[in-house]
């Protein structure tokens, strides 16, 4: 109840906070995510007679995500709290939608039109998870501790995330959903054991299934699907270089001739036409390219200065339901950046997953700036004391 | 309370604990990335130039085919290809007006290639140098002017069958072109461009360039003056016998060396896929004009036989004196006739030649004689005899496509097949085979290897490799080649080849006019094959008239071919050894 008392005071006498480093942060990185898809995008989009088309929509998409974060972090967290159950709903409705009104493009069908606007229903599924499971544990509260809710936290995100995999052909989504739904349950779970277990569980799966596919393919390739192409493409890029493997080498021909000091901003040869959409989620290998070893550990450092400043916000907010939803932003910001990176350098199979703030993608920053905006929300309620 | 902030703390430790584990695998990643950058960095960087350049050849010049007196007989001409780069273009209109103007193309066929969206568009090649700078000096964004050699031969038909040509890629297609293919075509240069993915140059990225090395000259033995006087001699004579072909061999006969090979009609070297009639071979269906062109540029010097007739009584001649089975002093009687067998072999002289000595009989060209010395040598002595002097191999002369000797198998020569081999008939040989057999025989009994080439120099002159040919010494001996020499000077001074008599000059040789198969086809081949000097040949030259008109004995109209060519090139042989010490 002093929590409260604190946070009210405090709006009572104007102290409204402001994260700024976290502002910054973010400003940071939505600018320099402009420069490089300028830069990634720009000689391809050039050929076809206009260099700054990406750009424009990025700068479009990018400064709506930033008036929806002002309003976001002005409007008081707990006003989403009573959205928990229809942003569920929300994001399977939305979802459904895909089958008869989808947008296909690039041979999967994630997208929808409101307007002039394209809509992909992943960003809002993993929005929409957040707000809902952060009330779901509050609800929840030492229930969370039984096996019994401890599996409805797990088991609730997993018809969303398999409609994600299933229907909109997007595997990474339904990963970063679940992995969201694991990170939140794992923090408000005093104990470390089950987490242990589902790590191994997870780790043994997936050993399973990369053996799985080595053995079918040295049998007949044939009957795999183009997920099992891609992880034998990830075991050995070069022998699939013309087609499974194709974006990978591209990515690492990018990234290992950036070398130390790289290429110079805009000097990158991959993007002329080599890797093919350099924009979109292989953007992280141009900027190795271009910016070289350093630029590349900057962008990372960047993230983690990102995801601790969330981590000092999470830590800080005035209760468990703003805590949560911070640590859901971070799982959210933290699990897409580093399946990104490892994805680029080769380090786990290919799937498409876009870098936050940089990738080229509308839906994606936007909504990545309307989390930002609820953490801004929840950093507002600390008192400058706790800090 | 109590309870509430333990949950807060765990909280915070695990938020804590998640961070950290997130560090960590970023960690991990930057690991990751160091590996790539630093230690593979090497790998990626080849494996991406490799990917982001494109190689251009640059063509190396073609060396030069020379003759014995320093005159170009093969050389490169420059040449632009003209090409369009779409990207590059601003003015569109501009370029598709200058480019029809001044290579004379239809506005349609620039405009489409002008407007066709693609890295590189060739407009035309083997544009002269001329208008290809006219080109350039517009200065148009977007056109490009490439030089490039094209072989170019200056004296158009000339030894056109020995020298050969080259083909689209500067390849020699037959000829001496391709049998020095690897002396003449050098090693091509490469320019290593940057490009996109389309292949679209990056001009920021400049270009890396490897010279092309140009091939070496090649010195041959021809000799562009004996070959043009040849050439007029065979020309003339083909036009006024109306004869099929008319084949002029000239070479040294103490090394080899061929001073001139003609086969006329000859075809134009610039221009070799343009039939004699004119017209121009692609009009024909593949295989016809394979045919028709394969028939202009066959050299009857060397890719075809021929029944020798009376020429190859050297040879009997030489086998007979070689073997003891005849001397110079023996006597014969010709009654016109000889049977062998059951067979009655006519002489060419109906009536007979009655009395004569073996010398004698060779100045007449005494068949009897001949078939009588053969018979005497016998089939195996003949036929070791035949192998010795070379008859059975190839000549090994450096040009392609030789034919063999067409020779009966030793067991199937009875003594019918013997006296016609005896007097040249019934197996066929190359003139080139006649012509280095008879060198052999008179120039003391080294069989030579004939041969165009003499040294390939380098294109900066710094290296100069000569050619040595093989020769095998004692086909006959020297006493023979001697003999052999006097009754062939005989021949010439006072028997059937008067007609090859030069004045002032000592020469020897022997006539031949054979009837070409189907017998009583009314077709004959007159053929002479003279020497000089006779005592010491310096050169040797065979002219052989297919299917002439009228006269067609070999010593009325054959002998006065080398006639005239030996009154022209024995002073200027002369003159030319005179420079030479």
């Amino acid at each position: 109840m002093a929590q409260r008392n604190a946070s009210r005071r405090g709006q009572k006498k104007g102290e409204s906070f402001m994260d700024y480093s976290l502002l910054f942060i973010v400003l940071f990185l939505v600018g320099f995510g402009m420069v490089m898809v300028f830069s990634s995008s720009s000689y391809e989009a050039n050929l076809r007679g206009d260099a700054t088309r990406y750009l424009r929509q990025q700068l479009f998409a990018s400064i709506l995500g930033l008036v929806a974060m002002m309003v976001v972090a002005n409007i008081p967290y707990h006003f989403w709290e009573r959205f928990a159950v229809p942003a569920y709903i929300g994001s399977v409705v939305l979802i459904l939608l895909i089958i008869p009104f989808g947008y296909s493009s690039g041979g999967a069908t994630r997208w929808l039109y409101i307007g002039p606007i394209s809509l992909q229903v992943a960003e809002v599924a993993k929005l929409g998870m957040i707000l809902f499971l952060s009330s779901l544990i509050c609800t929840l509260n030492k229930g969370i501790r039984t096996n019994k809710g401890f599996m409805l936290v797990l088991l609730s995100p997993a018809p969303v995330a398999l409609m994600l995999w299933q229907i909109t052909n997007n595997l990474s989504s339904a990963i970063i959903v679940m992995a969201i739904a694991v990170l939140m349950l794992f923090v408000s779970c005093p104990d470390y054991k089950r987490f242990f277990l589902l790590g191994l569980i997870t780790l043994a799966v997936a050993a399973a299934v990369v053996f799985y596919v080595v053995q079918t393919a040295e049998a007949h390739v044939d009957d795999l699907d183009f997920r099992g192409a891609r992880i034998l493409a990830w075991l050995d890029p070069e022998a699939y270089a013309d087609d499974t493997g194709f974006q990978t080498i591209q990515a690492l021909y990018a990234i290992g001739s950036g070398g130390v000091l790289g290429k110079g901003l805009g000097q990158s040869m991959q993007k002329r036409g080599f890797l093919p959409e350099a924009q979109n989620d292989m953007i992280f290998s141009i900027i190795c390219e271009e910016l070289g070893l350093f630029g590349g550990i900057a962008v990372i450092v960047m993230f983690l200065l990102l995801i601790w400043r969330l981590m000092i916000i999470a830590n800080n907010a005035p209760d468990l339901y703003g805590a949560l939803l911070v640590v859901g932003v971070m799982g959210h910001i933290a699990v897409q950046v580093i399946l990104n990176i490892a994805v680029v350098t080769n380090t786990i199979p290919n799937t498409g997953i876009s870098l936050p703030f940089i990738s080229y993608g509308g839906s994606s920053v936007m909504f990545l700036l309307i989390e930002i905006g609820l953490t801004l929300s929840v950093a507002k309620g600390i008192h400058l004391k706790d800090l | 309370m109590d309870d509430k902030m333990n949950q807060r703390t765990y909280h915070r430790s695990k938020t804590v604990t998640v961070f950290f584990l997130c560090a960590l695998v970023l960690f991990g990643l930057v690991g990751r990335l160091v590996y790539l950058m630093v230690f593979q960095s090497e790998y990626y960087t080849l494996k991406a130039r490799e990917l982001h350049e494109r190689e251009r050849s640059i063509k190396a010049a073609r060396g030069r085919i020379i003759d014995a007196n320093g005159k170009i007989l093969a050389d490169n001409k420059t040449v632009c290809t003209i090409s369009v780069i779409h990207s590059q273009i601003t003015d569109a209109e501009e370029v598709i007006t200058v480019l029809t103007e001044e290579l004379g193309l239809s506005e349609d066929y620039v405009r489409k290639r002008v407007e066709k969206y693609s890295s590189i568009e060739k407009i035309k090649s083997n544009v002269d140098k001329a208008t290809g700078d006219v080109i350039r000096s517009y200065a148009l964004d977007g056109v490009k002017v490439d030089e490039d050699y094209k072989r170019y031969y200056p004296y158009d038909t000339l030894a056109s069958k020995a020298l050969g040509f080259t083909g689209g890629d500067n390849q020699g297609i037959i000829g001496l072109e391709v049998i020095y293919e690897e002396y003449l075509k050098g090693e091509a240069g490469t320019i290593l461009t940057v490009t996109d993915a389309k292949g679209v140059e990056q001009d920021e990225e400049g270009e890396e360039r490897v010279e092309p090395v140009s091939g070496r000259d090649l010195y041959i033995s021809l000799d562009i003056n004996i070959q043009s006087y040849a050439t007029q001699l065979a020309k003339q004579t083909m036009e006024t016998k109306e004869a099929d072909r008319v084949s002029i061999l000239v070479m040294n006969p103490q090394n080899g060396e061929i001073l001139a090979m003609v086969d006329v009609p000859e075809f134009d070297l610039n221009n070799p896929y343009t039939l004699p009639n004119g017209m121009d071979a692609y009009s024909f269906s593949e295989k016809k004009r394979q045919e028709l062109l394969n028939a202009m540029w066959r050299n009857g010097c060397i890719n075809d036989t021929y029944e020798p007739g009376s020429t190859f009584k050297i040879i009997t001649a030489a086998a007979g004196l070689e073997s003891g089975a005849v001397k110079p002093e023996d006597t014969f009687n010709c009654p016109g006739f000889i049977m062998v067998e059951d067979r009655k072999i006519r002489c060419h002289k109906v009536g007979g030649h009655g009395a004569e000595t073996f010398v004698q009989g060779t100045m007449n060209s005494c068949n009897p004689v001949f078939i009588t010395v053969g018979l005497r040598i016998g089939v195996e002595r003949y036929y070791s005899y035949f192998r010795q002097f070379g008859l059975l191999d190839k000549t090994g002369i450096d040009l392609p496509g030789e034919a063999g000797t067409i020779m009966h198998k030793m067991e199937n020569i009875g003594p019918v097949e013997l006296a016609t081999i005896s007097f040249g008939q019934s197996f066929q040989i190359t003139p080139i085979q006649l012509a280095t057999t008879a060198s052999s025989i008179v120039n003391g009994g080294r069989r030579v290897t004939p041969h165009f080439a003499v040294r390939a120099v380098s294109a900066d002159g710094t290296d100069s490799q000569s050619f040595t040919y093989p020769v095998r010494e004692n086909v006959v001996s020297a006493e023979t080649s001697e003999t052999m020499r006097y009754i062939l000077e005989q021949v010439v001074a006072e028997g059937s080849g008067k007609n090859g008599a030069v004045e002032g000059y000592r020469v020897g040789g022997k006539t031949a006019t054979s009837q070409t198969l189907p017998r009583g086809s009314g077709k004959y081949i007159a053929s002479f094959l003279g020497f000089a000097p006779a005592d010491d040949p310096q050169v040797l030259a065979l002219a052989i008239i297919h299917n002439p008109k009228g006269t067609y004995y070999g010593g009325q109209i054959a002998a006065p071919v080398v006639r005239q060519l030996f009154e022209n090139i024995l002073p200027y042989l002369e003159k030319k050894d005179y420079n030479r010490t």
